[in-house]
């Protein structure tokens, strides 16, 4: 295992989510998922180890990333949600957490990612 | 009925009675009206050919048992016998004062009784004395049924009126009164027909008199407030509770329609919120208006209750959908940003890049139509193939399609389109689509053998140049390789051989799709 920062993110969107993989990478953090389904987000968060996390907030079919959150801020994990949604779409239970609104560009998202795991 | 005007002042000769009295019978007929003249004891002295055919008999001349009247029978309107001593003609002669518009039931010798209407006039001499007076009578029989029939709700409005001609004190009033009587079965029809006319309205109204009491209501607001309130008891409002429409109580003498009342005037664009009795609330706006009368005195007020339900859940719904909107639009400009971010990485090309992008970004819209026209709900494999390949091969003489049909979820049919639209593009700058020859083949099989369904995908190119294997291996293959298994947890592969691009995708089927 590498010394580099690892960084979760789950994005249920396939080009958004590559998008993001591309960001984490080109900054030089290694890349946990992406997950793209509730299921697989859990596990990872569960699992492995993590510097931080990106959450989009909503997965399709009505899930939410919020289970995943919970199990992050259980394992002192800290994470930041994407969302299409407006700033005032917080997050129930989550209100404190980032919020980062897409689209976002890479200097938002450096900027928000390094204070986020600095 | 102006007999009044009948004696010129200062004509010589008789009185107007003895004038009367002297009168040729055939005058007295030809009277558009029964005539009877009575002497001041009463006895009948004249009377014309309408007035026999309202009594239906020729009373004596001058004989004591035949006074004031020629009826054998009368009555008043409520059905009370009236005594012929006690007539309006026997209350004339007593007091000299002229009686009008009196109703009288007169019964015929063979029992059919009529309504008669009297004017009756005094008659006196140069000394002021009663020399007797006549009667001018119609039969108003015919009007009075067209009016209503007799009810127990006609006598107290009419006995008063028949009693009044025995105090003089009220027989002025009695003289404004009658023929007011006379509309007041037009009256109350009308009011039956507004009331109709309101209870078939599909709006609540209802009325109060001035101090807020409901005076009435029609049928819509009796939906509306899920009860009956009393009327002339129940204030304000028949809401059973009401609130603000930030859901805190609204006391009754504080809705709007008793701020109209109380400050007269009228209140426009409040909403309030009613609960019935069952607990259900209905959103509505009303409209209290305050009534007045010809002096502009307060005399009550009308309200009128507009449901607003409907607008509400509207205007939620709308919300709904316009976050709804922007957050499919902010999605989509962060996918744009991708496709743009990820065919510029690592090129230098910029012609092709351009090239690349635009077609990336028309593959998408054509997704996205495929879904809008299945509103979203999902879309069928073989229509996203054929979307994908026509675009390429529009005669379809180098493409085969063949596969059974599979409902994808609107996620998974993106994907799929992308990564189709991915392949296609490749195949026509570098594979099988490139030359004059080459074709390609798309077959799909689904296996439903274990619980979740599984569809794999053939896409088989051959007769192409061969394709190397580092040649463009952009976003197109990284996004089938990566992209698409992730999303759709499943496996792409991607070989080149000697015939062409073959690709097998493997994904699991959401059961969500139908």
């Amino acid at each position: 295992m590498s010394d580099r920062r690892r960084v979760l993110v789950v994005e249920d969107e396939m080009m958004v989510a590559m998008l993001v993989e591309d960001m984490i990478l080109e900054l030089g953090y290694d890349v946990v998922g992406p997950a793209m389904t509730l299921e697989s987000g859990l596990a990872l968060a569960r699992d492995e180890p993590l510097d931080g996390a990106i959450l989009d907030v909503n997965l399709g079919h009505g899930a939410r990333t919020t289970p995943i959150a919970e199990v992050l801020k259980s394992r002192g994990v800290p994470f930041m949600f994407a969302t299409g949604y407006g700033s005032n779409a917080l997050i129930e239970g989550f209100r404190d957490a980032p919020v980062l609104k897409k689209p976002f560009s890479m200097k938002e998202f450096t900027q928000a990612l390094e204070r986020l795991i600095k | 009925m102006a007999i009044a005007s009948f004696q010129p002042e200062g004509e010589k000769g008789g009185s107007p009675f003895q004038a009367i009295a002297a009168m040729a019978q055939s005058a007295l007929d030809a009277m558009p009206c029964a005539v009877c003249l009575c002497g001041s004891d009463g006895v009948i002295l004249r009377y014309n050919r309408r007035a026999i055919q309202l009594w239906d008999r020729r009373p004596r001349l001058d004989a004591p048992e035949d006074r004031f009247c020629g009826s054998s029978r009368l009555y008043h309107l409520d059905g009370r016998h009236l005594p012929h001593a006690e007539t309006p003609m026997a209350h004339v002669l007593r007091t000299g004062l002229p009686v009008g518009d009196i109703d009288v039931v007169i019964e015929r010798p063979d029992g059919s009784r009529v309504v008669a209407l009297c004017d009756i006039e005094p008659l006196l001499d140069a000394r002021g004395s009663v020399e007797g007076a006549i009667n001018c009578f119609r039969d108003i029989t015919a009007r009075k049924g067209r009016e209503q029939k007799p009810g127990a709700n006609d006598e107290s409005r009419v006995v008063p009126l028949m009693h009044a001609f025995e105090a003089t004190s009220q027989l002025a009033i009695m003289r404004d009164i009658a023929p007011r009587k006379d509309d007041e079965g037009a009256l109350r029809e009308s009011e039956r027909r507004f009331k109709d006319f309101l209870d078939a309205l599909p709006t609540a109204i209802y009325t109060t008199d001035a101090s807020g009491r409901i005076t009435f209501f029609n049928e819509a607001a009796v939906e509306f407030w899920g009860h009956r309130p009393e009327v002339g008891i129940s204030e304000w409002c028949g809401s059973w509770r009401l609130f603000n429409p930030d859901g805190t109580p609204l006391p009754h003498d504080q809705c709007p329609m008793a701020l109209a009342l109380k400050e007269d005037r009228s209140i426009r664009n409040v909403e309030a919120i009613a609960e019935r009795p069952d607990g259900t609330r209905v959103p509505f706006m009303p409209y209290p208006t305050p009534l007045h009368d010809a002096s502009g005195a307060l005399v009550g007020g009308v309200n009128m209750l507009i449901d607003i339900s409907f607008h509400k859940d509207a205007a939620a719904r709308q919300r709904l959908l316009i976050n709804e909107l922007n957050h499919r639009v902010k999605n989509t400009l962060a996918t744009v940003q991708s496709v743009v971010s990820q065919t510029l990485h690592g090129t230098s090309d910029l012609r092709q890049a351009r090239d690349d992008v635009e077609n990336r970004l028309l593959n998408l819209a054509r997704a996205h139509d495929i879904l809008t026209a299945e509103n979203w709900e999902g879309a069928d494999l073989l229509g996203i193939a054929e979307a994908a390949l026509a675009g390429h091969d529009a005669d379809g003489l180098r493409h085969e399609i063949d596969g059974p049909t599979v409902r994808l979820t609107p996620k998974t049919a993106l994907a799929l389109s992308l990564a189709l639209q991915e392949l296609c593009a490749n195949a026509v700058s570098y594979g099988a689509l490139s030359g004059q020859s080459g074709k390609v083949s798309l077959s799909w099989s689904v296996d439903d053998t274990s619980e979740a369904r599984r569809l794999k995908l053939l896409w088989c190119e051959t007769g192409g140049p061969m394709v190397i294997a580092s040649e463009r291996r952009g976003l197109g293959f990284r996004l089938i390789e990566r992209g698409l298994t992730r999303e759709l947890g499943g496996e792409a592969k991607i070989t080149f051989s000697a015939s062409g691009v073959v690709c097998s995708i493997d994904v699991g089927l959401s059961s969500s799709a139908r």
